[in-house]
């Protein structure tokens, strides 16, 4: 069931990012679904997976964009890594919590983008980037991440993968 | 008592007719004109039952020909939408046709099917790839002008980086000028000519073409219209911010051009895709 879900995320969040998220967009800033997938299920199944599966939607979404072949894939796979990470370290998971971290995610996400696309622009191109793209990229992301995880935690009783609690979603 | 009175009468009747008739006629004179006010009230009300009745059945059949002239509307509705969205296909790839038979270079149209992933890269997916010949660095236009350069083809996809990409980079050709410089996109959606020699005569309005020097594109396909002229003090060069001719955020169709075989065709000042205003409504 599992697989079949992350193949499921593999395969489709691409393409629907590519193609259907533009009817959502705000300011031509659309949410990067993989991100916000990759960040939950490293919240929730723990690192390992999260960076798995961030490796595999990064790839998937390096094909489908101009960028070189590798930025998505790392800095997809950190996000999963970190996400995991942040997991064990939080005290309670919270729609609020999850909103928190995929905000820093995201955001030194797009540091990382702006740096490595926008870096020989120049700083005030570097500021336009910062302010048009990373600061409502972030916030867009957040707030789909949050909303998705109060949806599906609210439903299906997932936990995240804290030191003290259990793993029902990597069982 | 009441026998013998109904006897009298029958005797009356049947032995004196006619005066019975006169006598009962003018006995009923009187009876009838009063009779005649409730009967006449009594009609108007029937009329009135009547009238309402044929007006509800006549409503009703007016409401199931209004739901079926509804239901009509709409069909022709979408049937009209589906009509103008093929009419303007058609255009469309009219106008692509005839700008492929009118360059020599070889040409494969493709259709866009979605947009970067990223919200980093003004870019496209194309529905070609490397199955159908594609391969990075080859131009992309439609009829009204330049579109952008392939970056990345897998077998049956292609990514296209738009010319209003700040990672873009195009060799232009000022049209009435010709001059040449760098046309690269801006963070803002638009694009800019670098490198223009200071003493250069460039204005807005002037025409921008592609110089023909990088891969990609022939000479003389147009990129855009110079909006306004930028000059820095002590700077080697000035530089023209250009409107890209072709809208970017509606392009549906382009052609790859897979041969940079040179243009034999030439419009004025060189120009190989004289872009026609019937061809710029096609965009």
């Amino acid at each position: 069931m599992k697989r079949a879900l992350y193949a499921g995320l593999v395969f489709g969040l691409v393409p629907l990012q590519t193609t259907m998220l533009t009817y959502v967009s705000i300011g031509g800033i659309r949410p990067d679904l993989c991100l916000v997938a990759t960040c939950l299920v490293g919240f929730l199944a723990g690192e390992v997976e999260g960076m798995m599966l961030g490796l595999a939607l990064g790839f998937v979404q390096d094909l489908f964009s101009a960028s070189d072949l590798w930025l998505n894939l790392v800095t997809k796979a950190m996000i999963g890594l970190f996400a995991g990470v942040a997991a064990r370290h939080l005290a309670s998971a919270t729609p609020a919590a999850i909103l928190g971290t995929i905000l820093a995610v995201s955001a030194l996400s797009g540091m990382v983008f702006l740096g490595t696309v926008r870096g020989a622009g120049g700083l005030a191109e570097m500021g336009v980037a910062l302010v048009s793209v990373v600061v409502p990229q972030a916030l867009f992301d957040a707030l789909v991440g949050a909303g998705t995880y109060w949806l599906i935690a609210g439903r299906t009783r997932l936990h995240p993968t804290t030191q003290v609690g259990t793993v029902p979603f990597a069982g | 008592m009441l026998l013998l009175l109904l006897a009298l009468l029958f005797f009356v009747v049947f032995l004196l007719p006619r005066q019975a008739r006169a006598l009962l006629q003018t006995v009923g004179q009187p009876v009838a004109w009063v009779v005649s006010f409730p009967l006449k009230g009594f009609a108007a009300i029937d009329r009135s039952v009547m009238a309402v009745w044929e007006r509800y059945l006549a409503l009703r059949g007016i409401e199931e020909e209004n739901r079926r002239l509804r239901r009509e509307i709409q069909y022709l509705k979408g049937q009209n939408d589906q009509l103008q969205a093929l009419a303007a296909d058609t255009r469309r790839l009219a106008a692509l046709l005839e700008f492929k038979e009118r360059t020599s270079v070889q040409t494969l149209a493709a259709r866009v099917i979605g947009r970067d992933s990223t919200n980093w890269y003004r870019a496209m997916v194309l529905d070609k790839g490397e199955l159908d010949g594609v391969r990075a660095e080859m131009g992309v236009v439609t009829p009204a002008g330049v579109v952008g350069r392939v970056v990345k083809a897998t077998r049956s996809t292609s990514v296209v980086l738009l010319v209003s990409d700040p990672n873009n980079a195009v060799t232009g050709l000022i049209q009435r000028t010709r001059e040449e410089g760098i046309v690269e996109g801006t963070a803002e959606g638009r694009a800019r000519l670098k490198y223009v020699p200071l003493l250069s005569t460039v204005r807005a309005g002037d025409t921008v073409i592609t110089s023909g020097l990088t891969g990609g594109f022939p000479k003389g396909i147009m990129i855009g219209v110079v909006n306004r002229i930028e000059k820095e003090e002590g700077a080697l060069f000035q530089s023209a911010e250009i409107v890209p001719d072709v809208d970017l955020s509606r392009v549906e169709e382009a052609l790859i051009i897979t041969s940079s075989n040179p243009v034999p065709q030439s419009g004025p000042g060189g120009a190989a895709s004289p872009v026609e205003p019937s061809q710029r409504e096609a965009r």
